[in-house]
């Protein structure tokens, strides 16, 4: 029997729970191994490149930061401010210091804390919030892909009673810094992406329109890239590919919709 | 908008209001199990949902009870883009949703409505 590969390691991982594999930087441990609920071998794929992409760096912030955006989206979900917030009749009617094991600057850790824990109360007042930090929007766009791939992620681990992924070991290098998009102003936050400039980020649209969701992150076209990854394998507009019928598929993102107060 | 269009290949009007209303039957094949699945899953009620797990897959299977979470977990990170960007609605949406907008109380969503509702209280 030989003493390497995913099987022994699991068994390992088993017996001790301080066992932890050597990684070298970049690669990371194999997703969903733990779990015997069948799970599609694309989506496994999808979500350990989100994970290696998150640990390098992007085109505005490096690495160990964006792993520091990860950690504060999980640490969102037992914050006590975050709790007396989603209390409160208005989230702006409770102030105090969030829970935080990362040294991200205060206005990105409440960015962070509000996008995980209270997304259908973000209005447009905390966007501008953070512009007036001086966070440009093409940083708040990153750091909004980063997030809501790893709240996907995260989410599916939960949800499935394992254990969160670890979170990689981050890759050194400055960030790498991007040309400028192609976008427009379409009545959104931000500029989005011009249409049709980026096909296929959702399966099975039936013509080449873009929905405003695919070009919502078109100010980074490294995070629409990171979010749909990790996305794509979870649904698709026709046909879709998992042992739902669209009408199921519809109702759960529907109620989901409704959970999140999402207008969209 | 979505749910009603599904419903046209099986010939099947679906409730519309069952996605603001839990007391609402959607006319969902095994619409009771999604919900309960998508709450437990989105509302991080997890140990609430060991015991839904293993119920809904008795009930619709192992597979299908798994690829309601893999939908569930993607529309988590989804809905918080759009919530996170303030993107409008798509234009044949707009158009297409404007009455189901109102019967169900999506439009309460409205980006604007937000900002007007929760932005009065500040410290």
């Amino acid at each position: 029997m030989s003493q390497s590969g995913p099987h022994v390691e699991v068994w390992l991982r088993i017996v001790d729970p301080n066992w932890t594999r050597k990684l070298e930087p970049g690669k990371i441990d194999g997703m969903y191994e733990l779990t015997d609920y069948p799970l599609r071998e694309g989506l496994i794929e999808a979500h350990e490149k989100v994970w290696e992409n998150i640990a390098g760096p992007g085109p505005f912030w490096t690495g160990a930061e964006r792993i520091a955006m990860v950690a504060e989206s999980r640490t969102a979900t037992s914050c006590l401010l975050c709790a007396k917030r989603r209390q409160a009749l208005s989230p702006y009617a409770v102030d105090g210091v969030h829970d935080s094991e990362t040294d991200l600057d205060a206005v990105i850790i409440d960015m962070i804390h509000r996008i995980r824990s209270d997304p259908g109360r973000l209005t447009r007042n905390m966007f501008d919030q953070v512009m007036g930090a001086g966070i440009t929007p093409e940083q708040y766009i990153e750091i909004v892909g980063v997030v809501n791939s790893s709240v996907i992620i995260d989410t599916l681990h939960a949800a499935l009673g394992l254990p969160l992924a670890e979170l990689p070991t981050p890759q050194p290098g400055a960030p790498t810094g991007q040309p400028p998009a192609n976008v427009t102003e379409a009545g959104a936050w931000v500029p989005i992406a011009v249409g049709n400039e980026r096909p296929g980020m959702i399966n099975g649209l039936s013509d080449n329109r873009e929905p405003n969701i695919a070009r919502s992150m078109g100010l980074v076209p490294n995070a629409v890239q990171l979010f749909f990854t990790a996305f794509r394998p979870h649904y698709a507009l026709q046909n879709i590919p998992l042992e739902l019928k669209q009408s199921q598929a519809e109702f759960i993102a529907s109620r989901v919709s409704a959970l999140n107060q999402c207008f969209y | 908008m979505l749910l009603r269009a599904s419903g046209q290949p099986d010939q099947k009007d679906f409730d519309l209001s069952s996605i603001t209303d839990d007391h609402t039957d959607s006319g969902v094949d095994f619409g009771h199990w999604l919900r309960s699945l998508t709450e437990a899953a989105i509302q991080n009620r997890w140990d609430d949902l060991t015991t839904i797990r293993e119920r809904a897959g008795a009930a619709m299977g192992t597979q299908s009870m798994v690829d309601a979470l893999v939908v569930a977990s993607g529309f988590n990170g989804i809905t918080r883009v759009a919530d996170a960007t303030g993107i409008p609605l798509d234009e044949n949406t707009q158009q297409m949703t404007v009455d189901m907008r109102e019967s169900t109380g999506i439009e309460r969503f409205n980006y604007a409505e937000k900002s007007d509702r929760y932005d009065l209280i500040t410290t």
